[in-house]
Parts: structure tokens; C-alpha cells; sequence
């Protein structure tokens, strides 16, 4: 094993709370180093993905028009699952958002107006201008030219522990071992949604049959290096963020582009050719996680959303396109399901459907069934418009909930203290802020402000200090 | 294990350039990340369905800035390989003599030989020749300096004037084609809003800024040096055909004949015009060569080099007719500029100038589309 010369502050992770941490270290100590498993052109983990944040901001600007106060932003937090795990810490959480867009465009970030495709989450939500991806380059310009080194396809294995302290973490780079020493050390390498034998645990084999939407390196190693040194654990363990992707999207990495928006306006039925739950249930993008967890729970993780051409352009075209048939049971046959099955699905449906109520694609509207088991409340209209249309469904995994507890100054906390130099930043400790569920551009907020806290808690004690307090200033 | 039994066919074959469009568009209209960035997107968005004169229409929309590609992250080497415009580019190049009018092309184009910059170089020794012959033929008279004891005024007239209507004429008619196959009927070409708008956003080069982050352009480092370097030579080439009619009302009209002095409008435009070109190319060159190949169509880069060098010659050759007008050399150097002037004009419809074209009346579509965005 190579042993590399001691840095000051070594990042473990390179997205957006690893950048972050990265360049809030580099304000204040000198030798800064950012571990990055994937190889540059794929750098950026789930970040990469990303397109928005969620940030308190007491006046609207141009990228943000409106306000959105401190309690807003910590009622929508608290209507989320089971709401904040840990109070203080999402307090805070709120409180550091609203100086985050500011940090942001001063190390980089340009914003984009709410245009169409971002209306509906235009006054609570920034987005940065090209995404994710772009957001990714934009810290990586700015952090090289503050001096932050950064190795690519630099794998951490594991943290060498001294007690309560980390000296060194190992490092796979190049094909070869190194102990890479450090005085501190920040864990933002992201939830462990892509191990799947990990999710077997809790799942069994259907883990084998989950997509997972965003990069194949987040496999948890870390975490698991830190749970096996004696971390506490935050967030629920068995649970993820999922929603209905396409059955064709690659096993990994597939993003935001197989994401289907076809439920509300078809009806659902599983492997079996039968309905199993409310596709007009609510306002579609509060509803998008539901079914993840919906197509989990059915026979094979598969189910299959079928409309007719009376809305086939009310949703965003899906990537691969859609099974298309002159009638049902030839769709049926074409997406592989009994066509007798899902024919007696859609005549009971269409049976149920109460006609002549007023159909708004924008809102809760009036269209529902009568005495059908489940039913549909909303957008409920006849299938009976050839063309029909139909496509297979699996879920699609956004991240894992369970990560590593901390305390108000991101170190990573054990059973009876926390680690002295050990910190964590992003999806990896999201779980102290909510434990289960999930609010539209929040994973972006807790990477910026638990980056910065970390980079900042990292740096003071590299340097000799301290990790006291909590966060508060506006440095870093 | 990582891969799943598909229930249905995997992703769409994408045999032909249309079709990989498509694919690649379907995606982006799927994600929308990049929708601050050019018109395109918005202009996607607004449609379910992409029929290939559609696709004609975005990639007239698309002005190769690359800020999309380098913020997809379906880029290669992700599987979904989407590169807008490289795709978009290709697109162009393959359509752009689609519209031209079936007439017969001037015999030499057709030469496999004779195209981009080779095609360009050699047309112009040729016309050189040709116009040098003329000039000995025709001789004129007038005091030293004046283009005319060179050549005849009516013979330098038809000389010229006969290749610009003929690429005026082409271009023209390539302009209503490519208008009605894209946007359908000739009543929204009626629409002065869309005019205005259109030209607002030509002249300011509007979608070169990237949304307000510039150009990842020729690398990934946001950079203005696309667009400033296109405005000067588009403002350039602007002066110099002001300085050329400049000088046609100075002698039609006020009936003062050339050479005219230093400070004057037809010579002060035309020096200001040739250093813009001049410059402008030569640095649009220089961008093009570090640029990565990657995200660029060959076939659309030699044309780029093609149009880029020939401008190149006709400024230079023009500021030097200016420079050395009181020199024996004169005469072959005004020769020079003029054999630059009549292949340009022969060959504008078929060269990357045309996209001069293409790509007004795209914004002009676009505009009449999209009335709120300004
Ligand atoms: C499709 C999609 C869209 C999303 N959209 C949004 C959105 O719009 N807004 C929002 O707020 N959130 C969004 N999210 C959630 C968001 O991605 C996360 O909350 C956020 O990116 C987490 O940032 P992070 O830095 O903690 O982790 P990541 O961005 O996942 O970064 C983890 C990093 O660690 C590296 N890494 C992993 N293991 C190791 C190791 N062993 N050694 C070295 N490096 C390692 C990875 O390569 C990567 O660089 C989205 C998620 C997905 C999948
Ligand atoms: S170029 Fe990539 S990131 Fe941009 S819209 Fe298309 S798919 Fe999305
Ligand atoms: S290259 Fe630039 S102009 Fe073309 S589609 Fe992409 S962002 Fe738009």
C-alpha cells in the first residue's frame, strides 16, 4: 500500500455536498483534497441529476418571484412522512438555507427564470440554469481555481481509526491501495441506493428488479466503514424515495428523463391484468413518490400504465415511447399481459366512470368512478379512444433514507459522543432531517448547508481548533 | 444482473439522421433541464409529436453553442449518447441545399473535389484569371487610383452585379421553400412582431449568450469570444456592403467618382468593415481548431472553414485594394478583390452563408410562436 503525503481536510464524495465541503475547507486551511469515485466526464454522482433547490427567501427576485418564509418552508418540511427527525437540526437546516443561493452564484451557480417546464415550483424553488450537471462543473471550475485537488476514480474503502479519531482513510486509485492520511475527514458520498444486495436485506429479490435512477457508485461503502466504526444511525432503514419509471430504463443512472407522468390520466393494473390503487388520488407531483412504492409492492415490481388517445398529449412524452394498439386486448398482448384480464379491467373501469363531470388536466377535478374497488377520484374518463397506448412501469429508486446521526456541527455521532474529526455532509446524513419521505429540491439544501458546515468544522480542526459550536456566520 | 427482462422492445432504433433526432430530442423533451439555455427547447416543448420538418426547424434554432452539451448528463459516455449539436448540425448541413431550387448548379460545384475550403481556394484563382483577362480586355480611364482605369465601369457593373442577383435570386427562393416546409404558409410570414423580435434577437446574437452563461464554446469553459467574434464579423460584413453602397451614392447620386479620400463614408465603412471581418474570421478560425471535435458535425465544420476563409480573402484583398491604391501592384490586387467578389457571389447559396437565411427565418417562426418570449 502507497502511503501519500498528509492533507489538511480530505472530502470523500463529489457531489453537491462534497464540492461544497471542499471549497468551505479551502477558505481556511491550505491542502484540500476531493475524492471522487466516478472518472471526470461522469463525476457529479446524483447531483448530476438534480435541478432545483429549496431555499427560505424573504423577497422574489427574478429567478424566485414571491416569498417564502422561514415558517412556510418548515410547515411544507413538517407535512413530509413522518416529518423532521431531528428538530434542532432541521431548524437549522431552514434557518442556513436562506443565505445558500447567495453562496451559491458567488462560487458559480447561474439560475434560470421559471419557464414552463419549472412553473409550478417557481416561487419555492431556484433552478440552476442547465441543471445539475451544470451546477457540477460550475463548483468544480471554482473549486480547482481556490486550489482544491481532486482525484478521479479514486475509490474510499474504509477510515483507519484511532479511537474516537480517523488518520487516514484508504484509497483505491490507479488500481492501487493508498493510505491517504488526513487531520480531517468529510463524508458526502451519498446514500447506498445502488448496493443491491444491501436492499436485498430489507426487500429480498425484488431489490434485483429496482431501478435505480441515479449513479451506480453510491453502494454505501462508506457508510458502512462508518456504521462498522461505531456510527449512529438516522432515517429510516428499510425505506427510499421512489417514483414510476419506465421498465426499459437502464439499471442505473437512467435520471429524470424515464420518469413517467402517464398515471393520472390512465388506469394501472399489475402483472395480473387488475387495478390496485387510486390513480386520480391527488395533485400529481405530491403523488409521484407514492408510486414508487406501489409498483414495489405488486407481483414482479412491474405494472403497467394503459391511456387512450383522448389524452396522449396531455403529459410529457415518455423517452422510449409508448405500446400503441387498435384496441385492448391487442395492447394487452402487445405489453405481454392477459388481454382477457386487463379487457374485464377496462370494461368494469369504463362501467364505473361517472360520466359528465368537468375534466381539468390542472387540477382536482370532477371526473371520478362510482362503487369501483380502488377507485379513481380524479381525471377518471373512459378508455375508449383508439389509439390505445400503454408502457410497463418499474420503480425507480432516488435515494435511501437511512444514513449516519450528527450533531449540530456535522460530526458523525456514536453511541456516546461523536468522532472528533470525523464529519458528514448530504444524502449520507439526510436522514437526521427527515427520516422518511421527501420535499421537492430539499436533498440540494441539506448538501449546501451541511457542506458548508462540515467544510467548515473540518477546516477549524485541521487547523488546530476545536470542533465547538454550531454553525451560524456567513464565512465558508 | 444488469439487465432486466424488458417486457416490451428496448429503446427506439435510431437508423437514419432524422430518427436519431428524434431519439435524442425525445429525451431532452422528457427532461427540460436545458430550457433556459436557446429558443430550442422551448420551442420542443411545445411539441408532443416531431415530424422531420419540425426537427429542420429546431436545428435552425440551435447556433451550435454548446451549453447544453456540456450540461447533459446523458453526454457520452452515458449510454443515452445525447448530443444536441452535433446531431443538430448535422441536420443542417444535410438540409441546407435541400432547399435550394433545382437549377443547375454551377457545373464546378458538382466537382467531388471542389468543396469547402479547396472548392472555395481554387474557385477563386479561376475567377482571378477570368477577371484578369477582362481587365486587360476592357481597359479604362480615370485618374491613378481609381478602380476604373482598371477595369471599365460598365464591364466591373455586369461583373459583379450579374453573380449577386444570381445569389440573391437562389437564396430567395431557398428562403420561401424552406419557409413553407417548416412553418406551412406564407401568412405568417406577414407577422411584423415576429420581424421585429427576430431581428432583435439577430442582431443582439441573443442566443449566443447561453441563457447569460455564455458559449461552452470552443471548450468547456463559458466563454463571450464566440459571439463578440461573430458579431464582428457580421457587423463587418455589414460595414463593407454599406461601404459598397456608400460609394455607388457617392458617384450615382452626388456624382463624385472614385477614389475617394480617406475620410469618407465608403472608405471609413469599408476600413472598419474589412478589420471587423478580418479580424473576426481569423479568430472564429482559431476557435474552431481548438474546439472539440466531438461535439461538431465534420461535414458542417469544413463548411464553417470554408465560408470563414473565404470571407477571410475578401477582406483582406479588400483592405489591401485600399492600402496599395496609389501603387503599381494596384491593379492586381483590385483584380483580386473582385475575383474574390464574383466567386463569393457565385457560390453564396451553396456555401455556410446561407445560414444567414435559414436561421432568421427560424427565429422569425419562432417568434410568431411564442409571442411572450421576448
Ligand atoms: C433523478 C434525480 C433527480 C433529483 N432531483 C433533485 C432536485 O431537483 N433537487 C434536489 O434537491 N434533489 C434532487 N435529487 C436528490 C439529490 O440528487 C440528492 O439529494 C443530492 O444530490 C445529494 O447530494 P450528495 O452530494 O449528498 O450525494 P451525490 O450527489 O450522490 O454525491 C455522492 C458522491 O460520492 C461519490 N462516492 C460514492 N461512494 C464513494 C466512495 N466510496 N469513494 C469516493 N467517492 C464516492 C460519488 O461518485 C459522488 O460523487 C434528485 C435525485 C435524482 C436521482
Ligand atoms: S441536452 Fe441533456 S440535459 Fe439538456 S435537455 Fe437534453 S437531455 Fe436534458
Ligand atoms: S448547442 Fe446551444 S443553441 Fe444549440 S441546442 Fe444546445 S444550448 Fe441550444
Amino acid at each position: 500500500m502507497i502511503t501519500e503525503p498528509s492533507w489538511d481536510v480530505v472530502v470523500i464524495g463529489g457531489g453537491n455536498a462534497g464540492l461544497v465541503a471542499a471549497m468551505a475547507a479551502r477558505r481556511h486551511v491550505p491542502r484540500v483534497l476531493l475524492l471522487e469515485r466516478a472518472s471526470a466526464a461522469m463525476r457529479g454522482g446524483n447531483t448530476r441529476h438534480t435541478r432545483n433547490v429549496r431555499c427560505v427567501h424573504d423577497q422574489g427576485d427574478d429567478y424566485t418571484p414571491g416569498t417564502y418564509s422561514f415558517d412556510e418552508l418548515w410547515r411544507d418540511l413538517c407535512a413530509v412522512g413522518t416529518g423532521p427527525a431531528n428538530e434542532q437540526l432541521a431548524e437549522l437546516t431552514v434557518a442556513e438555507s436562506a443565505t445558500l443561493p447567495a453562496w451559491m452564484s458567488e462560487h458559480g451557480i447561474r439560475w434560470q427564470r421559471p419557464l414552463a417546464g419549472t412553473l409550478h415550483l417557481g416561487r419555492t424553488n431556484r433552478f440552476f440554469l442547465g441543471g445539475g450537471k451544470a451546477l457540477v462543473n460550475a463548483y468544480h471550475r471554482t473549486a480547482a481555481g481556490m486550489g482544491v485537488a481532486t482525484w478521479y476514480e479514486a475509490t474510499a474503502e474504509d477510515l483507519v481509526m484511532d479511537g474516537d479519531r480517523a488518520v487516514a482513510v484508504t484509497v483505491v486509485a490507479g488500481g492501487q491501495r493508498r493510505r491517504v492520511p488526513g487531520r480531517a475527514f468529510v463524508c458526502a458520498s451519498g446514500g447506498f441506493e445502488a448496493n443491491t444486495d444491501w436492499l436485498r436485506r430489507y426487500w429480498g429479490d425484488a431489490a434485483d428488479s429496482f431501478i435505480i435512477r441515479g449513479t451506480r457508485d453510491n453502494d454505501g461503502k462508506v457508510l458502512a466503514a462508518l456504521l462498522e466504526a461505531g456510527a449512529q444511525k438516522a432515517g429510516e432503514e428499510r425505506g427510499f424515495h421512489a417514483v414510476a419509471v419506465d421498465a426499459r430504463a437502464p439499471r442505473f443512472d437512467g435520471g429524470i428523463a424515464t420518469r413517467l407522468d402517464s398515471i393520472p390520466f390512465s388506469v394501472v393494473v399489475n402483472s395480473a391484468g387488475r387495478r390496485f390503487y387510486d390513480e386520480g388520488q391527488e395533485i400529481w407531483p405530491k403523488r409521484y413518490a407514492i408510486w414508487g412504492s406501489n409498483i414495489a409492492g405488486q407481483p414482479g415490481q412491474i405494472a403497467y400504465s394503459l391511456w387512450d388517445a383522448k389524452v396522449s398529449r396531455l403529459f410529457l412524452p415518455p423517452m422510449y415511447g409508448p405500446a400503441s394498439a387498435p384496441d385492448v386486448p391487442a395492447l394487452a398482448s402487445a405489453l405481454g399481459l392477459d388481454p382477457e384480464a386487463v379487457t374485464r379491467t377496462v370494461d368494469e373501469y369504463n362501467k364505473a366512470v361517472v360520466p359528465g363531470g368537468r375534466f381539468d388536466p390542472g387540477g382536482l377535478d370532477e371526473c371520478h368512478t362510482d362503487g369501483l374497488d380502488p377507485p379513481k377520484s380524479h381525471w377518471a374518463r373512459p378508455l375508449d379512444t383508439p389509439p390505445y397506448y400503454g408502457i410497463a412501469m418499474r420503480p425507480g429508486i432516488t435515494f435511501t433514507y437511512m444514513g449516519i446521526a450528527v450533531t449540530a456541527d456535522a460530526r458523525v455521532r456514536t453511541a456516546d459522543g461523536a468522532f472528533e474529526n470525523v464529519f458528514a455532509a448530504g444524502e449520507i446524513m439526510s436522514g437526521n432531517i427527515l427520516s422518511t419521505g421527501y420535499l421537492a429540491g430539499f436533498g440540494m439544501t441539506i448538501g449546501g448547508v451541511w457542506g458548508r458546515i462540515a467544510g467548515r468544522g473540518a477546516a477549524r480542526v485541521a487547523s488546530g481548533g476545536t470542533s465547538g459550536g454550531t454553525s451560524g456566520g456567513s464565512d465558508g | 444482473m444488469d439487465d432486466l427482462p424488458l417486457p416490451v422492445d428496448g429503446p427506439l432504433p435510431a437508423d437514419g439522421l432524422f430518427a436519431e433526432a428524434r431519439r435524442q430530442l425525445t429525451i431532452c423533451n422528457a427532461c427540460r433541464y436545458c430550457e433556459g439555455y436557446c429558443a430550442v427547447f422551448p420551442a420542443l416543448e411545445r411539441r408532443t409529436v416531431l415530424e422531420d420538418p419540425d426537427i429542420t426547424h429546431l436545428a435552425n434554432l440551435c447556433h451550435d453553442c454548446r451549453a447544453c452539451f456540456t450540461a447533459c448528463m446523458y453526454a457520452p459516455p452515458h449510454e443515452f449518447a445525447v448530443n444536441p449539436p452535433a446531431v443538430l448540425s448535422e441536420v443542417r448541413r444535410r438540409t441546407y441545399d435541400d432547399y435550394l431550387p433545382k437549377l443547375p448548379r454551377p457545373p464546378w460545384t458538382g466537382l467531388p473535389w471542389m468543396r469547402g475550403r479547396a472548392g472555395v481556394a481554387a474557385l477563386a484563382v479561376v475567377a482571378a484569371a477570368g477577371v484578369a483577362a477582362l481587365a486587360l480586355a476592357v481597359p479604362g480611364g480615370g485618374p491613378a487610383g481609381s478602380p476604373y482605369r482598371v477595369i471599365a465601369y460598365p464591364a466591373l457593373l455586369v461583373l459583379v452585379a450579374l453573380p449577386c442577383a444570381w445569389g440573391v435570386a437562389v437564396l430567395a427562393m431557398a428562403a420561401a421553400r424552406y419557409w413553407r416546409q417548416t412553418a406551412g404558409s406564407f401568412r405568417g410570414l406577414l407577422n411584423g412582431r415576429a420581424w421585429l423580435a427576430a431581428t432583435r434577437h439577430a442582431a443582439t446574437l441573443r442566443y449566443l449568450r447561453g441563457g447569460g452563461a455564455d458559449c461552452s464554446y470552443p471548450t468547456d469553459v463559458p466563454s463571450a469570444a464566440r459571439r463578440r467574434l461573430h458579431g464582428c464579423v457580421a457587423y463587418g460584413f455589414l460595414a463593407c456592403a454599406g461601404s459598397t453602397i456608400a460609394a455607388a451614392a457617392e458617384q450615382d447620386l452626388a456624382g463624385v467618382r472614385p477614389p475617394y479620400p480617406v475620410v469618407s463614408v465608403p472608405v471609413l465603412l469599408g476600413i472598419a468593415g474589412g478589420l471587423g471581418l478580418m479580424a473576426g474570421c481569423a479568430g472564429l478560425i482559431w476557435l474552431r481548431r481548438r474546439a472539440d471535435p466531438a461535439s461538431s458535425d465534420p461535414g458542417m465544420t469544413s463548411r464553417d472553414y470554408g465560408l470563414l476563409i473565404a470571407l477571410e480573402i475578401l477582406a483582406v484583398s479588400g483592405l489591401l485594394t485600399l492600402v496599395l491604391r496609389q501603387t503599381p501592384v494596384y491593379a492586381g490586387v483590385l483584380a483580386l478583390h473582385i475575383a474574390a467578389v464574383v466567386t463569393c457571389f457565385c457560390m453564396v447559396p451553396y456555401t455556410k452563408f446561407s445560414h444567414v437565411v435559414y436561421r432568421f427565418l427560424a427565429l422569425v417562426h419562432d417568434s410568431a410562436e411564442a409571442p411572450g418570449r421576448q
